[in-house]
């Protein structure tokens, strides 16, 4: 597992000698995978995101990302995958000097076309942070904040969207009776799954969920797995791992990402047996990092 | 390595040592000033024994005990009497050398009086008059029982004339107001042109009118007032002082009387709680060196609220605004850094800047525009209590904001972010997730706030305190929220009754009190926003994972 900073990898990939990004990306072989037969929800055309003009952290990323599946992206810290996340959301935009180049279609339409309200784009686009953030309410609360600020105000309607949301989310038969308690009092692993509740609540599209179990325990981040494995049915997710072995039990689709550039996208599958790339197989077996 | 290791803890402890001394220092200081305000301010109302002393030379005084001391010069000792009776002796307090002093006595009948007028008063009754007729005690009643009941009688008396006299006024009300108009067109000149004339035929018209309608009534309201007054006047106690000197003390001036030498520890009590509550809840009397000071709690209550209304919306925006809002650079960074200066600005700065700005500016054109009829004479175009709050709301806003703004920057920026990736608008995220969670550090901003604006004096005394209100800001009368008013404030009452008042060393105690005063209630506002503060904490203590 790659826990180091990206200043770090670097020069330790200097040194030793192993791997230089330019000479062993095989640039005959095509990173972008066409999903042929299925539908894409998200796509990326020659995106470049910059934090300012010195920090390049996203190179002409293109990708394709298939609705009603779970696409995970791996790659060694500090390479952009929280970056790409958070451009699928337009969170970035809360960074003063970023800015971007290229294009970002969902549903074929381009999320910075004007006239784009920020809040609905949020509303078809959930987010799930790695480090769970339940707000100092009570849960019922925290549920029905999405739905609450996006205009409904009927007290039998949210209530009926925070009991299914917290049912899709695996909470239901652990807090139904104490809906009115701080979200505060919950475990770790409750205020994720509370989170992932909220973000259901909304009634998103897609759903970007960034390291949504790096923080918790084994049981936890099981119930966390189980939950998305039942969310795909409904929802298109795309989560950012650390964990390979969790990249390779819930993905439909793996992404692997290196230095702000896309090397390699395909069915999880097949990235995990038989990658084009030399570069993803290094890093999948752990021969660097 | 040993000594070098010690001489560490040696200068370690010496600084320790000085830290500490200052701690206990300041602490000490402040014990010590409030024990003296509280024991001044307190004992204040204790009934004290009346004294009479006799000297070698014949000469009778008679009084409360104040003080003893030894005079540096000539070594005698000396003893100090509040004596009273300041339109007998025209003085208040004696000090008299005590190898002059024959005999000292508690008589059993000597009373203490309080006046409306003139201070206490000291002596003996001798009889009483009700109507110019003495009044004897019937069978098995004492001089004593007598005199409580005339002067129950004569405060009964005073209340009629009072109401009365409201009548009379409510009755002229009217006719007041036809005469003022008058008064006013005869001011813009208006007997010069004829349409002017007319209309002040007019009104003189209904001027003669109205009196006719009305004089009947006043009348007769008159002829009551005639003899009750007569009555009030010739109602009167037939006192002597220490030297044997009669007096005549009209009943109605009489706010109590009591004979200190005889009453118990209980009564005593009775009688102290009774005071403490005159002075919490009664008008100032005597230029306010005796009496209660409520219209004083009164204007500090309601102009700290008034105050912190102002302030605390105006404070939240900004630090919202700076925080939230504004691209940070170097335009916000000297904003900030003018905003915490403004708090170093000494207070009566503001005060002339309120002067100049609410009460001429804003004050005069709100005249213009919707009191003209009134004008020349002011009704926002001078000091009041909306003046002095917003003069202070100014002064203290910088305190709110730099609170606020340390609130909100303790709001997790998770959360933020979470409410945004809800699809939350930026005000929906301030409003829901900062500002609750700002709430502590606001209300930490408006005690400092409370803290720093009630003591103030300097600014309001241009801006709208008086020493003597005659009305409050809130009563009965629409719009029941008098803004204009003019009003009183504890902090200017201990300077004016401190420096101010004709008679310094009877006001003396009134400054002690009024202090502890004034102290418990800033003491108590700030007690009740801690408490809020303390609630909001429990309810939003941040996450614990
Ligand atoms: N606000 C920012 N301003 C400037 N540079 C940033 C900012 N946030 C991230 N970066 C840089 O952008 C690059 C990509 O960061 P990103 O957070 O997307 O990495 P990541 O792949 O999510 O890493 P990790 O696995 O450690 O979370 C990093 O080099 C990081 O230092
Ligand atoms: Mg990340």
């Amino acid at each position: 597992m790659i826990e180091t900073e990206s200043g770090v990898f670097l020069e330790k990939t200097k040194k030793d000698e192993i791997l230089t990004p330019e000479t062993k990306i095989d640039k005959s072989v095509k990173p972008v995978l066409a999903m042929s037969n299925e539908k894409i929800v998200i796509e990326t055309k020659t995106l470049d995101f910059y934090y300012n003009a010195d920090a390049h952290a996203l190179k002409n990323i293109n990708i394709h990302i298939p609705d009603k599946k779970v696409t995970a992206f791996i790659g060694p810290s500090g390479c952009g995958k929280s970056t790409l996340l958070r451009c699928f959301n337009r969170m970035n935009d809360l960074i003063s000097d970023a800015f971007h180049t290229g294009e970002i279609l969902i549903n074929g339409v381009d999320i910075y076309k004007e006239g784009t309200r920020l809040e609905d784009l949020r509303k078809q686009v959930g987010m799930v942070f790695q480090k769970s953030n339940p707000f100092p309410m009570s849960i019922w609360e925290n549920v029905a904040f999405g739905p609450k600020v996006n205009g409904i105000n009927d007290k039998d309607e949210l209530n009926e969207i925070v009991e299914s949301a917290l049912k899709q989310g695996d909470l239901w038969r652990e807090v139904k009776d104490r809906m009115q308690n701080s979200a505060l009092d919950l475990s770790g692993g409750q205020q994720q799954r509370l989170c992932i509740a909220r973000a259901l609540a909304n009634k998103p599209e897609i759903i970007l969920m960034d390291e949504p179990a790096s923080a918790l325990d084994p049981i936890s981040t099981g119930k966390i797995e189980e939950t998305i494995e039942e969310l795909k049915k409904n929802y298109t997710i795309v989560i950012v791992t650390h964990n390979m072995q969790q990249a390779a039990r819930i993905s439909d689709y793996t992404a692997f990402m290196m230095l702000g550039e896309l090397i390699e996208v395909d069915l999880t599958k097949k990235i995990f047996t038989n990658p084009t790339q030399k570069l993803t197989e290094d890093y999948i077996t752990g021969r660097f990092g | 390595m040993n000594s070098a290791k010690s001489y560490q803890k040696k200068k370690g402890t010496g600084y320790v040592f000085t830290s500490g001394l200052g701690l206990v220092i300041s602490l000490a200081m402040v014990a010590w000033i409030i024990i003296i305000i509280l024991v001044k301010g307190l004992g204040f109302f204790w009934p004290g024994d009346v004294l009479q002393v006799k000297l070698q030379n014949g000469d009778s005084y008679m009084g409360e005990l104040w003080d003893e001391h030894l005079d540096k010069e000539t070594l005698v000792e000396e003893t100090q009497i509040k004596i009273g009776n300041r339109d007998v002796y025209g003085r208040d307090f004696i000090w008299l050398k005590n190898n002059e002093i024959a005999s000292r006595s508690y008589p059993e009948n000597a009373v203490t009086f309080e006046r409306m007028e003139y201070g206490n008063f000291y002596g003996f009754i001798k009889a009483a008059y009700l109507d110019d007729k003495i009044v004897q005690p019937g069978d098995g009643e004492t001089l004593k029982d007598v005199v409580f009941d005339v002067h129950d009688q004569a405060m009964d008396t005073k209340e009629q004339i009072n109401d009365l006299q409201e009548e009379a006024t409510e009755i002229m009300a009217p006719l007041a107001e036809v005469q003022r108009e008058m008064t006013l067109l005869q001011l813009a000149g208006a007997e010069e042109t004829a349409t002017g004339k007319q209309q002040f035929d007019e009104l003189q018209k209904k001027a003669d009118e109205l009196d006719k309608e009305i004089s009947p009534q006043i009348e007769k309201i008159n002829a009551q007032l005639t003899t009750l007054v007569l009555r009030d006047r010739a109602s009167y106690l037939e006192v002597e002082t220490a030297d044997g000197t009669t007096k005549h003390i009209e009943l109605s001036s009489i706010v109590r009387f009591f004979y200190p030498n005889e009453m118990g520890a209980v009564s005593k009590s009775i009688h102290y709680a009774g005071k403490l509550w005159e002075f919490v809840a009664d008008n100032p009397r005597e230029s306010n060196t005796e009496g209660g000071v409520f219209p004083a709690i009164f204007g500090t209550v309601l102009m700290v609220l008034l105050m912190s209304i102002a302030v605390v919306p105006f404070g939240v925006l900004a630090a919202i605004y700076l925080n939230e809002y504004a691209k940070q650079g170097a335009i916000i960074r000297f904003i900030r850094l003018s905003v915490n200066n403004l708090a170093g600005v000494p207070s009566i700065v503001f005060g002339v800047f309120g002067l100049g700005f609410f009460v001429y500016a804003v004050g005069g054109s709100i005249d213009q525009l919707f009191f003209s009829s009134k004008l020349p004479e002011p009704t926002f175009g001078t000091g009041g209590i909306l003046w002095a709050s917003l003069t202070l709301a100014l002064l203290t806003l910088p305190v709110v904001v730099v609170a606020t703004e340390e609130g909100i920057l303790a709001v997790p920026r998770a959360n933020k972010e979470g409410a945004l990736a809800l699809g939350s608008t930026k005000w929906q995220m301030i409003r829901k997730i900062v500002l609750p969670n700002a709430m502590p550090g606001i209300l930490t901003g408006l005690i400092l706030a409370i803290s720093r604006g009630a003591g103030e004096v300097a600014p309001l005394m241009i801006t709208g305190v008086v020493k003597l209100a005659p009305t409050l800001a809130l009563d009965g009368s629409f719009p029941f929220l008098h803004l204009d008013r003019k009003f009183m404030h504890l902090g200017f009452h201990i300077y004016d009754v401190g420096f101010q008042s004709p008679n310094v060393e009877a006001a003396k105690p009134m400054v002690y009190s009024t202090a502890l005063l004034l102290i418990i209630i800033v003491v108590l506002l700030n007690l009740f926003a801690i408490y809020i503060r303390n609630n909001l904490r429990k309810k939003y203590k941040t996450s614990t994972f």
